[in-house]
């Protein structure tokens, strides 16, 4: 019984202990998966959901949801090579568009800030609005995928500055940013405002401020994220990062962050979205025919989804 | 010598409601200041004003011989003064150490929390408290593991940690228990002897008297007295509560409650709130539920209609044992809830009248179709019974005033014929003419046999109408008045005794 | 004055003179668009979508947030479910309609296990159904035939049956006549609106909520999968992602019908007018050439619109 109390408060380490079992499965599906290039070409996969799970986590620790996180990447992606393409290429054009894309993302999280901290908008609509906008207005960007980015930005992303690729340095500074959140006061007012309201509203948290800076840390994330993926797909699209919404909250809920807000960590839904990956790496090595590898991912992310609100629930 | 805190004729009005018409407080330097009075006496209003969550209308408020104004209660803790929440302000997910110094963390180089000295901190507030704090009572412990005791003790802590020097304490003892009381007792003491003052308000007479230096007592909205404790007795304390009014108020009914069997009969029923209470109903009979706010009253109603369910104890209705665990089963015994709390417990915003009687008929019933022509006259001679004034069956609920939309979740139940009427403080918040028609009404269904429980914050409420009164005190039954002993002396003296 | 505001406030006068000035715009912009035979296509795809939005509003009039995201891949589902059923012979169209309606009905009742079991928000939970059904889907898709509609179905969505009108018309209405007997004639009916209105007063009187929203899931469902029917008889065959287009107009006509996302009012006349509407706005936008995203803009912006008239929640006091 403490045993089993002491799992539900760590719910992490069920994640890492299935997050190891399924790297040991791959291992065996995948025997050249300990060599440096496979890593490598897997963490890249995997970055895009591991870095916009944790700027959801801000936002579902402090009680909203933020569903229109798959639209910002889109939009920070057009906007970025758009930028770029603007101002004629090279490394100015990339540090330029790079700029206007973490620019655009933030802004688009404070948008959905304001709305639902400070209009009281209902928080999975609202963003399930913006979010339809901002795929609009990726669209209206770029109407159609192509526009490729520089030679400059997609050699500079597979590159491996001092023995390390860039896709793990970019992890280690998230990693980095995620450790100097929570080393202050702002993520406990975050979680008091999620965990309860009332008594965070009582106790004089200014919880307008905490929550919109949630939704900007999570725009700020979204952008990260779109700007990995631009590394890996070297051009526009304003179709991309469809799946993302869903598949960061897979990751919070695998993580051990409860849906309802008031607990779980950023370090946890790295965790989550890495056992997301790993379980389509085993379905896909797995031999399974290509056709049910969708099926079988939703079917996972659902369990995942009524798992986590469970064992959450009965804390 | 000046006192830390002195308010003089301070009034509020929350619209047409006067809440204060002359709050006068003063306490001094290192005092423990009981301040007493009957429910809606004004006494958490007073509370509100000192701490700054609610803005007095006229009056004085001084600091140290200073007058100041608190507009807000980071102003009042600036100076020095805490409230203790009677409604729980901690975050269950966080840890205690978090929750007492939620918003005033401790902070090292660069901004970044200083978790050793938050621990040590904590640490030193819990050490004060060790002997009681119970099992798993630590700095890391999540507050939702805590029980609901320890949980008091955080909140007290949350304000220790501020280092105010007065603190009101509004009903902190309540959910501790006799050797938890002395602790913080000997907390209070401790603090006394560093000079910081307490304004304490507490519903049990014997803790009064124990702890306090001073007695301040209010009635209607004034304060009406102001004693040194060791001065006075306890009679004469409660005969300023109640004033000069008649102590003896009631009309006789007409037709004698009857002596058969029990209606309905509770044995040791035990719920969240309420604990081992036993109880038997007769047909026809008005039986009150006394004692102060929130002593399980309403706990007991709503177990009685499955919303709070019972977790120990046994019901028989008409002598057959009956089970209860959710309100459409007790709907379907033939028992009726009327709430006070309109708006969270009854209406269907938005909704029509008709919908608004019509939703415990169908299930009372079990209408698969709903013809609203067959419908509506029952419906309509229900609300005419209570003398209801209303735009047709179709006009929505909220064009109705508070005392008709009242009548109508009435009418609700008046609608199923129920023999079994659950009243929870349902006058709330009405006026007198509305509450007049229903004191009629009650008086009429319980002459054609009806059986009622009637709990009331007002006690002349209870007393002009009920054969008989249960006084509740901390959830548990702890007198029962009837015949010569039905007056507000014996009701105020036990609603403020200790548990027999 | 005031009663002049109420009515110039009330869903249906909105709906109706945004139908009618719609219809104007259009005609303006290419004469023609309000003819007669013009008029009755608007009104099938109108009715195609008003189908799906009948068990949307059940689910949002059921409060508690209510909504159902999944209605896309269960139309989809439905329509290549019943082109599998049907391969093109009237015999089929029975099974057709049965197996579609079946599986889509389960479907909707696991969503809504998810949502009052698991207290899943039920935006996410059908969501994630509709991964899950998209994945079904492709499964589907490749191990049988897409299938095609009988001639029947066809001739019943899209050729005249009586005074003119195609039959999918007359089956409108006829659902029409339905959700107003469900909702203003059975117990069912006031239930939910009393659940969403307020849950804890509709639990005190007695009323199975869990139960009730529950089923409503399953309405919403089954009435999406019946919708995939009447798209492949409308588009003559089906494949996997033909549902997807019409997840957002169905909650937007729900609200347009003025049946608040807070839950506990409106009714279904009010969305029918709403799927007329947004029909007629999607028409006039297509007339203007608009493109995608324009439409996009126009969808979330009328969304956030309706957000700041219906959608806000309560302000914390001390």
């Amino acid at each position: 019984m403490n045993a089993l109390g002491f799992l539900r408060s760590r719910l992490w380490l069920v994640t890492l202990s299935a997050l190891i079992a399924l790297f040991v499965v791959n291992w065996i599906l995948q025997p050249n998966l300990v060599t440096p290039n496979v890593l490598k070409s897997n963490l890249s996969v995997f970055l895009p959901v591991i870095l916009v799970a944790i700027g959801q986590t801000y936002v579902v620790l402090g009680g909203d949801i933020d569903l229109s996180v798959g639209s910002i990447v889109a939009l920070v992606n057009v906007v970025t090579v758009s930028v770029i393409a603007a101002l004629g290429g090279g490394v100015g054009g990339v540090l330029g568009g790079i700029a206007a894309g973490l620019v655009v993302g933030v802004a688009c999280g404070l948008l959905n800030g304001a709305l639902v901290a400070l209009l009281r908008f209902q928080a999975i609509v609202t963003t399930f609005a913006t979010g339809i906008i901002f795929g609009g207005l990726a669209l209206l960007v770029l109407p159609t995928a192509g526009l490729p980015v520089p030679a400059e930005y997609w050699r500079t992303y597979g590159s491996s500055p001092l023995g390390l690729p860039v896709v793990l340095w970019v992890l280690l500074a998230a990693l980095l940013i995620v450790a100097l959140i929570a080393g202050r006061p702002f993520i406990k007012h975050l979680a008091a405002a999620g965990g309860l309201r009332t008594a965070a509203f009582q106790t004089g948290l200014k919880l307008a401020q905490i929550r919109i800076l949630a939704y900007a840390l999570c725009g700020l994330f979204a952008a990260f994220a779109s700007l990995s993926l631009t590394g890996e797909t070297a051009s526009g699209d304003p179709l991309m990062g469809r799946t993302l919404a869903l598949a960061s909250i897979s990751a919070v809920v695998l993580g051990g962050t409860a849906l309802a807000g008031g607990s779980g960590s950023a370090f946890g839904s790295v965790l989550g979205a890495l056992v997301l990956g790993m379980i389509g790496n085993v379905i896909f090595f797995a031999g399974l025919p290509f056709d049910y590898q969708t099926l079988i991912q939703g079917l996972i992310t659902l369990l995942a989804l009524a798992g986590g609100v469970l064992v959450a629930r009965r804390n | 010598m000046t006192p830390v805190l002195e308010a003089t004729g301070i009034t509020k009005r929350f619209g047409a409601v006067v809440a204060l018409s002359n709050g006068t407080l003063s306490v001094g330097k290192g005092e423990v200041h009981a301040l007493l009075g009957a429910n809606g006496s004004g006494k958490s209003t007073l509370c509100k004003i000192i701490a700054g969550t609610v803005a007095r209308d006229s009056g004085s408020l001084r600091l140290d011989g200073g007058d100041v104004s608190l507009k807000s209660p980071r102003e009042a803790e600036a100076r020095g003064i805490a409230l203790f929440y009677q409604e729980l302000s901690l975050v269950p997910q966080l840890s205690v150490a978090d929750n007492i110094f939620l918003g005033h963390e401790r902070t090292g180089a660069g901004g970044f929390l200083d978790s050793k000295q938050l621990r040590a901190d904590t640490e030193a507030l819990i050490a004060r408290f060790a002997s009681v704090a119970g099992s798993g009572f630590t700095a890391d412990a999540p507050v939702s593991r805590l029980t609901p005791d320890q949980r008091q003790l955080v909140e007290i802590l949350k304000v220790l940690a501020h280092k105010p020097r007065l603190i009101i304490f509004d009903e902190a003892t309540a959910a501790l228990d006799r050797r938890q009381v002395e602790l913080f007792f000997t907390i209070l003491r401790e603090l006394k002897a560093e000079g910081v003052s307490t304004i304490f308000i507490s519903h049990r007479m014997d803790e009064i008297f124990e702890i306090s230096d001073r007695i301040t007592v209010m009635r209607n909205g004034a304060t009406v007295a102001a004693f040194a404790t060791s001065e006075t007795d306890r009679d004469s304390v409660v005969r300023s509560m109640i004033g000069d009014v008649a102590i003896r108020d009631r009309v006789e009914r007409t037709v004698p409650a009857s002596t058969g069997a029990p209606r309905l009969q509770l044995t040791g029923a035990s719920n969240r709130r309420v604990r081992n209470v036993s109880l038997a109903l007769k047909p026809g009979e008005i039986l009150g539920l006394g004692g102060l706010q929130g002593q399980g009253q309403s706990a007991l109603l709503q177990g009685l209609f499955g919303a709070l369910p019972f977790t120990a104890g046994s019901i028989e209705i008409d002598g057959k044992p009956v089970r209860i665990h959710k309100p459409a089963e007790a709907i379907r015994h033939g028992l009726a809830y009327v709430s006070g709390d309109r708006g969270r417990d009854a209406a269907l915003h938005g909704r029509s009248i008709f919908e608004n009687i019509a939703s415990a008929t169908m299930v009372r019933e079990k209408l698969a179709l709903v013809w609203p022509r067959n419908l509506k006259p029952r419906f309509e001679a229900a609300a005419a019974s209570l003398n209801t004034k209303y735009d047709g069956m179709e006009a929505p609920i909220g064009s109705l005033s508070g005392g008709n939309q009242q009548k109508i979740f009435i009418a609700r139940w008046l609608a199923t014929d129920a023999p079994v009427l659950l009243l929870d403080d349902p006058t709330k918040g009405i006026d007198l003419g509305a509450k007049a028609d229903f004191f009629a009404l009650v008086r009429e269904l319980a002459d054609k046999g009806t059986s009622i429980i009637f709990y009331a914050s007002e006690d002349a409420e209870l007393l002009s109408l009920c054969d008989r009164i249960l006084v509740f005190n901390s959830g548990a039954i702890s007198a029962e008045l009837s015949g010569t002993t039905l007056d507000s002396f014996h009701l105020t003296n036990a609603a403020y005794g200790e548990v027999a | 004055m005031n009663r002049i505001k109420t009515i110039l406030t009330d869903p249906l006068v909105l709906a109706t003179v945004s139908i009618l000035l719609l219809l104007g715009i259009g005609e303006l912009l290419s004469p023609g668009f309000a003819r007669g035979d013009q008029i009755i296509r608007l009104l099938v795809v109108s009715a195609i979508l008003g189908m799906v939005a009948a068990g949307q509003s059940l689910v949002v009039i059921g409060g508690r947030e209510g909504i159902d995201l999944s209605v896309g891949a269960l139309i989809s589902l439905g329509a290549v479910l019943a082109g599998n059923a049907m391969s093109g012979s009237d015999g089929g169209i029975l099974p057709a309609i049965l197996v579609a309606g079946g599986v889509t009905f389960v479907i909707g009742l696991i969503n809504g296990l998810g949502v009052t079991l698991l207290r899943i928000p039920p935006l996410v939970m059908t969501l994630g159904m509709t991964g899950v059904v998209q994945g079904g889907l492709i499964v589907l898709s490749r191990g049988i035939p897409s299938g095609n509609a009988a001639p029947s179905l066809m001739g019943f969505v899209n050729r005249p049956l009586l005074l003119g009108l195609p039959g999918v018309l007359f089956l409108w209405a006829l659902l029409g006549l339905g959700m107003w007997f469900l909702l203003r004639r059975t117990q069912l009916g006031y239930a939910i609106y009393a659940m969403g209105s307020n849950e804890r007063a509709a639990v005190l009187t007695g009323l199975p909520v869990k139960l009730i929203r529950t089923l409503l899931y399953g309405f919403s469902g089954l009435l999406a999968g019946i919708t995939g029917v009447v798209v492949i008889g409308y588009t003559g065959n089906s494949f996997v992602s033909v549902g997807d287009q019409y997840v957002l107009p169905s909650v937007i006509a729900v609200v347009i019908g003025g049946i608040s996302l807070a839950g506990g009012s409106g009714n279904y006349l009010g969305v029918m007018l709403g799927a007329i509407a947004l029909t007629l706005l999607q028409s006039v936008l297509t007339t203007l050439q608009l493109e995608f995203w324009g439409r996009q803009l126009i969808f979330g912006g009328v969304l956030l619109l309706l957000m700041l008239l219906y959608g806000r929640t309560k302000q914390l006091r001390v």
